[in-house]
């Protein structure tokens, strides 16, 4: 009998095809696999074995493949092949229908193989396998063969070919594979586009001495450029923040080895897995060395050969952060690194591997008590991959996504892509890259969309983009308020959309636009039977000079003061005369916007207790206040009393009784931690308080409130017996808006039906 | 005003003064409306003035609804000749205050040589206005070698601004806010048709555009040339003129300067050859010592006006879209 099997999934570019064809020999089957625009395609001559043959295609799957479909179907044609089993050259056809693969970083192997004196790939910076190295980055069109990615170039030498074609060999059909011989080669320039090596070991040896000396250098990574100097000279690191205009932004730590961090810094099981695996994230991790910002530093492990070549030889902690301008894009383009990196680097060291989409590094972190991980930044080795096989949304929809932390979403075939973290869009560079990211996007998968979906908020950049394509291709446009499409996200994400108990909905960011034209950000919903209804919120106070108060915590502090207190005196020294006198005005003013949010909530007590007036950049005000919280729970725990919670009218929770009580104990000199972290426990019993009135036992949290870490644990601690839900491959913040423009948009089309 | 009520005073108001003070022979003649004769191709506009507060520092209300529609004509290539001037006063508005005011704008209009030949005086009760509106509606005679229009801009023209930008609203802002700065922030509104006249006597049609940034400031004016062309636009922060103390007082107010309403700057859009020279010329003037070449027109995003930062990195500057409400999450 002969069978077809279609494998759906992230299936291309991860080994796959030797797997089945090391499968199919060993059980001593005929037939074909080959890669297609759907996946992977198995013709088969089985009998009885083929239900083995397909059990073990699941169980025995190689690591980095992840299948959401399989299918078997027998056919009633003569096979292709009745004698032995053959991998054939992909077919193209008019569906794409493959999960694209992200980028992965190093696998051990390969790893030892550059570390050996007796491999022919010894100190080769860009060797691979298939297990291991750049997919999304460097994918042209689908299916993934060499010809459709930055490889195709490189023509392979007769050893690598032999690889290539050698079925028990791991290379077997590596796109990436190249060897010193026929591969990739690296350049080092000065910042002044000066050739000062090209020979690959003269090049690195010279980078390894430019860092150690105390230099800047522009490496080009997997997504794009990193800078990378030594950071255990303070000085560099000054002269790294002073061009770079990043006063106090932390930068993140690659460390040479597992074994070299640990040393240094307590790693949970939790971390070293993620640190250690395929995906190569950047972790924050909980320690008080120098490199620390707020008790937290961002580590990463050489992920790229070439980064362990450099790291290991320098053998310190080296600061690798982003090689990009202020608030701009990764830089990738080599050119362009030549002329912009070179305000920064003193040298710039240039592969000719080109970069088709462009990512940062991804960033994690895992609470301290419980070990939830939080995603904080989505993007290399996660994107666009977005595997959810109980969400099916209509296909053809783009989702436009926020503005300060934009991706987009699209619906294709069946599956859904979340885009990888793309950026400030206010920026040029960002938004120019966010529309290139999207048409490449949708060229590869040869996406055709029906219906665009965009924020309320018209001055966000996506949704002027949203409109245009709209208004351009004729499409429908919806708009969707954005902490609904937050709540949607995180239901879909926890496969919650078809939940017959109610569920509450606890959303709290920055700021987004309300229905009611107002600020929200401190939001409490229900969701029921596909519709989700506002249901209380932080009391409202007024929205002070735009988007300033989300630059100068002290804003928040008088906005939300204003409103309920009569003197506001005690906030005078921190503004001058003049401010003081214009912004009493603009708060006297009979029409003043209106905001609930959280996040400026947060920011106001960073100001009240005198931790943060102004931020050099976003997240700064509630970073610390989270570090000073947890650092009075390290060393005091739980204090036993928290601040009085009033639920007004609609519920309404009151702010009047929250700042009465950090008033009083700001005038009895109570420690600021033990303030900071009252207030967290009142967060958190207000949503206890909230829930139970409305007789609600689901709870459900997203906005970008929920990367506190310590916000999450006293939510797990505090609220056990609820039922909690959490975002889990997308993180809380705004990166999660676009996926959830498309949750929201399925309620909205259920609710129809 | 003070002391009157009604339209009795108005109108022996207008016969005893109003009108005298800004006598022409054209004026003169007390017609329903007034007579002249222009030859050629003409230009006319007319603007309302509404502004609070009436006085404020470096000017009033009454030059800048001079200033305002001479303004305008040359911004359309054309030589100011005749003004009509309307007032509608709210009772209360002083005798002494309305008298300033028509001083300015006598004062003004010479200084554009403007003639004004008709006009009008209303008065309303009590709560039913703001002080004082001005209307204006001038003609003007079209420069001989002026070619000013948007569908002349192309790629490589260069952006002109001709003076320090966003000083004339900071300065009504200062006073509305009550915005006490060491050294006072002045309007700077001014007739801007001479220096407009010589530039295209030298330059003729190598101008391809003018435009005053008022409402809106420099950022809504060049999206709308960026819009009508269906061209992108480049500006360089560090080249963009604003006076220091403007500049904290926006940063106090969470302000763009490129949004700030201007009243004695205009743009030009010019050849990218004749630009230094335009430049130089524009320098001579009085109002012009603090011009500036803040850009140029670009064949890169279509429709779009990009803003590289003086610290790297390129910001897209947008058409305000009504209120601003905070994009930051
Ligand atoms: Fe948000
Ligand atoms: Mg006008
Ligand atoms: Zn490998
Ligand atoms: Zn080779």
């Amino acid at each position: 009998m002969v069978y077809e099997i279609r494998i759906k999934g992230q299936v291309q570019g991860v080994g796959f095809r030797p797997f089945v064809y090391c499968l199919a020999t060993e059980m001593q089957l005929s037939g074909y696999v080959n890669n297609t625009n759907e996946g992977v395609l198995i013709e088969i001559v089985a009998s009885e074995k083929i239900k083995d043959f397909t059990e073990s295609l699941l169980s025995k799957a190689p690591k980095l493949a992840k299948i959401t479909e399989l299918s078997t179907k027998q056919i009633n044609r003569l096979p292709k092949y009745s004698e032995g089993f053959h991998i054939i050259k992909s077919q193209s056809g008019d569906k794409r229908n493959v999960l694209l693969s992200p980028d992965f970083g190093i696998c051990e192997q390969c790893s030892n193989e550059i570390d050996n004196q007796k491999n022919h790939r010894f100190q080769y910076a860009f060797t691979t396998c298939t297990y291991c190295g750049p997919r999304y980055s460097i994918i042209k069109q689908l299916p993934y063969d060499r010809e459709h990615t930055s490889m195709g170039v490189f023509e392979m030498c007769d050893d690598c070919r032999q690889e290539y074609q050698n079925v028990n060999d791991r290379r077997y059909f590596s796109q990436t594979n190249s060897c010193k011989k026929c591969g990739i080669k690296l350049t080092l320039f000065d910042n002044q586009k000066r050739q000062i090596a090209d020979n690959d070991s003269a090049v690195i040896e010279q980078t390894i001495k430019a860092i150690s000396e105390g230099k800047i250098v522009a490496v080009k990574g997997i997504g794009g450029y990193l800078l990378m100097c030594d950071a255990t000279q303070p000085s560099t690191i000054e002269t790294l923040r002073l061009r770079k205009h990043r006063p106090l932004k932390p930068f993140a730590v690659m460390y040479p080895s597992l074994v070299a961090l640990e040393k240094q810094i307590e790693v949970r099981a939790e971390e070293r897995e993620i640190l250690t695996n395929e995906v190569a994230v950047i972790v924050l991790l909980s320690t008080n060395i120098q490199l620390s910002t707020a008790g937290l530093v961002g580590v990463m492990l050489p992920y790229t050969p070439l980064f362990q070549l450099i790291c290991q030889k320098i053998d310190r902690p080296l600061i690798a952060t982003s090689g990009n301008l202020s608030h701009s894009p990764i830089i990738y383009q080599d050119a362009k690194a030549l002329d912009e990196l070179s305000e920064i680097a003193d040298f710039i060291l240039v592969n000719n591997r080109e970069i088709v989409v462009p990512q940062d590094d991804s960033v994690l972190r895992f609470t301290p008590k419980y070990n939830k991980k939080i995603v904080l930044r989505r993007s290399r080795g996660l994107a666009p991959t977005f595997i959810l096989p109980s969400f099916f949304a209509q296909n053809n929809i783009i989702a436009m996504g926020a503005m300060l932390k934009s991706t987009f979403t699209i619906t294709h075939e069946n599956n859904v892509y979340v885009s990888q973290y793309l950026g400030d869009l206010e920026d040029f560079d960002s938004q120019e890259n966010y529309k290139n990211t999207l048409s490449h996007l949708s060229n590869v998968l040869s996406f055709t969309p029906q219906t665009v979906l965009v924020d309320m908020h018209k001055a966000y950049s996506s949704t002027e983009m949203g409109r245009t394509i709209a208004n351009e291709k004729q499409l429908k446009l919806a708009e969707i308020q954005h902490h609904k499409a937050h709540f949607a996200a995180v239901l879909a994400e926890n496969n919650l959309l078809d939940s017959s108990e109610p569920i509450l909905g606890v959303i709290w960011d920055g700021t987004g636009l309300g229905e009611d034209g107002q600020i929200w950000g401190g939001e409490f919903f229900s969701f029921r039977s596909n519709s989700i209804e506002r249901v209380g919120h932080f009391e409202y106070f007024p929205n002070l000079m735009g988007d300033k108060m989300a630059r100068e915590p002290r804003l928040s502090a008088l906005a939300v003061c204003s409103s309920f207190f009569e003197n506001l005196d005690f906030l005078k020294e921190k503004f001058s005369d003049l401010e003081w006198n214009i912004y009493q005005k603009h708060l006297k003013q009979a029409k003043m916007l209106q905001n609930s949010s959280v996040g400026r909530l947060f920011d106001a007590m960073a100001s009240l207790l005198g931790i943060a007036d102004k931020v050099s950049y976003e997240g700064e005000a509630a970073i610390n206040i989270e570090s000073i919280a947890q650092a009075y729970l390290n060393e005091n725990g739980i204090p036993n009393e928290i601040y009085e919670i009033v639920i007004l009218p609609q519920n309404t929770l009151s702010i009047q009784h929250l700042l009465q009580g950090v008033s009083n104990d700001l005038n009895q000199n109570v420690n600021i931690g033990k303030i900071a972290l009252k207030f967290h426990l009142t967060m958190i019993e207000s949503v206890n308080m909230i829930a139970n009135k409305l007789n609600i036992s689901k709870i459900a949290f997203s906005g970008g409130v929920w990367q506190n870490a310590l916000l999450v644990d006293l939510v797990i601690e505090r609220l056990s017996n609820f039922e909690l839900y959490f975002h889990q491959q997308l993180s809380p913040n705004d990166e999660c808006i676009s996926f959830g423009q498309v949750a929201f948009f399925e309620l909205i089309n259920r609710n129809k039906s | 005003l003070g002391h009157g009520s009604g339209g009795v005073l108005t109108n022996k108001l207008l016969e005893s003064g109003v009108f005298d003070l800004l006598k022409n022979p054209i004026l003169d003649e007390h017609h329903d409306g007034a007579i002249f004769e222009l030859d050629g191709k003409l230009a006319f506009s007319t603007d309302s003035y509404v502004i609070s507060p009436v006085f404020f520092p470096g000017g009033n209300i009454g030059e800048l609804a001079i200033n305002g529609t001479v303004n305008d004509l040359a911004m359309c290539g054309a030589i100011p000749k005749y003004l009509s001037l309307s007032f509608i006063l709210e009772e209360g508005l002083t005798m002494t205050e309305f008298w300033e005011i028509l001083l300015s704008i006598k004062a003004a209009a010479e200084k554009s040589g403007i003639f004004i030949v008709t006009g009008d005086t209303k008065v309303v009760e009590r709560g039913k206005g703001d002080k004082i509106f001005i209307n204006t509606s001038g003609v003007g005679q079209l420069h001989p070698k002026a070619a000013i229009s948007a569908k002349r801009v192309q790629v490589g023209d260069k952006v002109i601004v001709s003076g320090n930008i966003a000083t004339h609203g900071i300065a009504i802002m200062s006073v509305r806010e009550g915005l006490d700065f060491e050294t006072s922030i002045e309007s700077d509104t001014i007739n801007l048709n001479h220096t407009v006249e010589a530039l295209l006597d030298t330059f003729g049609n190598d101008i391809h555009l003018f435009r005053d940034p008022t409402r809106g400031g420099v950022a809504t004016v060049l999206n709308e040339i960026a819009r009508d062309t269906k061209l992108g636009i480049n500006i360089q922060q560090k080249d963009i003129p604003v006076i220091e103390e403007v500049y904290g007082a926006c940063e106090l107010l969470g302000l763009d300067p490129l949004y700030v309403a201007n009243e004695g700057v205009f743009m030009a859009i010019v050849s990218a050859e004749i630009a230094d020279d335009c430049l130089k010329k524009l320098q001579t003037f009085e109002n012009g010592q603090n011009a500036a070449i803040i850009g140029e027109v670009v064949s890169e995003h279509p429709r779009q006006v990009v803003l590289q930062s003086r610290i790297g990195g390129k910001r897209v500057i947008n058409m305000l879209v009504g209120e601003q409400l905070p994009r930051i999450c």
